[in-house]
């Protein structure tokens, strides 16, 4: 199988945790004999090209983050841009987002299961999973740790059924937390996270609270 | 404080504007922002607003005086046209932007994790579009939207409806 990956993310690819999740994921595909295509929509001026690897071939993935409910502004305005196309096409996606449970991807994968249609091209499913925020602010060797499950759902979509198996339904992890385990996140949200958020903060040179009331106080980054 | 952001092409904020004032609107604060001609870019995920200058979005552009505006309003309506039964790209660039006034920090809320708001007041968000849009999604992710940043949903109206808007400003 050749799939051509497409990353929605708007970030740059330097920084997008997509890219990573996509790195992970097409060494799967590779394991298993498929090869690829990679694509980042970040890149304006790459656009005519990756239309016309979508026009070209029939198994396109599109790799995403979830930006307010549903797909980034950027993406939306790229795949009005997309012809027609027939059923002869596949299209699945693979969606991650920060937040960590299942039940916060839904609204946006609604959307995506229906999006082929609009495109005339067939749905392949869609990988849903969370907690993928700090992603970018890892070193190399954790980044790929974290990223390693990805890499066996390559394995399993080069097998052929896109995203319909069970293996992939599972992938996304729980829908909610339980009340014990809210708890325990809560309190390390209130603690631990917030210090290390302040940190990673500081490193980009940002010295005032995160929560600062900006236009209240006219600080910028605590300045 | 009403406040009418329009991204059509056709300007229907204009006719909700003129509907409201014919129900006797000008009892209501109320001010209708046309994005015609704005430079007004899509977020580009760079978490600036959250880590490097909290509350404040990297992009210099014709947004954050939109934004400004948005956060002191009772009722934000987004007047859209729709593509893939969804809102267009440049009203989902609006709201994809209004991270500033979201913070990193996380709470959990109804058994949900959410971002804890920035602000005391949050606005609450209706939909009036033009078009094939898909209205049981479109009220999906309006109410979804509106739960994320701790407000309520107003409903979702095609443009022949606009009426039944008008009403819920008053």
């Amino acid at each position: 199988m050749h799939v051509v990956i497409i990353n929605g993310s708007p970030r740059v690819q330097k920084y997008s945790n997509t890219e990573k999740i996509i790195a992970a994921f097409a060494k799967g595909l590779s394991e298993k004999g498929s090869t690829f295509e990679a694509y980042a929509i970040s890149n304006r001026k790459t656009w005519d090209m990756i239309r016309d690897a979508y026009l070209k071939n029939d198994e396109i993935l599109i790799a995403l983050p979830l930006y307010v409910e549903c797909v980034p502004g950027l993406l939306l305005e790229f795949l009005e841009t997309l012809p027609q196309k027939d059923k002869h096409t596949r299209l699945s996606f693979l969606l991650q987002s920060g937040f960590s449970e299942g039940c916060q991807l839904r609204c946006g994968e609604a959307f995506l299961e229906k999006l082929p249609g609009y495109l005339g091209v067939r749905y392949g499913g869609c990988l849903v999973k969370g907690d993928n925020f700090a992603i970018r602010f890892l070193d190399e060797e954790k980044q790929t740790q974290i990223t390693k499950p990805y890499q066996t759902m390559g394995e399993l979509f080069a097998e052929g059924e896109g995203f319909f198996r069970e293996e992939a339904k599972k992938f996304t992890g729980p829908e909610y937390f339980s009340l014990p385990m809210r708890l325990m996140i809560g309190l390390i949200h209130k603690t631990i996270a917030k210090k290390m958020l302040q940190k990673v903060a500081a490193s980009l040179g940002c010295s005032g609270p995160l929560d600062e009331k900006v236009w209240e106080t006219g600080r910028i980054g605590g300045k | 404080m009403v406040l009418v952001v329009d991204t059509t092409t056709k300007h229907i904020g204009k006719v909700i504007a003129e509907e409201l004032f014919r129900s006797g609107g000008n009892r209501v604060g109320f001010e209708l922002i046309d994005t015609t001609g704005m430079h007004i870019s899509h977020c580009v995920g760079c978490n600036y607003c959250w880590l490097k200058t909290p509350g404040v979005c990297a992009i210099q552009d014709d947004y954050e005086p939109i934004l400004r505006k948005m956060n002191g309003a009772d009722q934000v309506w987004l007047v859209s046209d729709t593509r893939f039964g969804f809102v267009s790209w440049q009203t989902k660039n609006i709201v994809d932007r209004i991270m500033p006034l979201v913070t990193m920090y996380l709470k959990f809320k109804d058994g949900q994790m959410r971002h804890v708001m920035r602000y005391d007041h949050q606005p609450d968000i209706g939909i009036i579009y033009t078009g094939d849009g898909d209205q049981a999604y479109l009220e999906r992710w309006c109410q979804r939207t509106a739960l994320n940043i701790g407000s309520r949903s107003l409903g979702v109206f095609s443009e022949n409806r606009g009426k039944e808007a008008v009403s819920c400003m008053l």
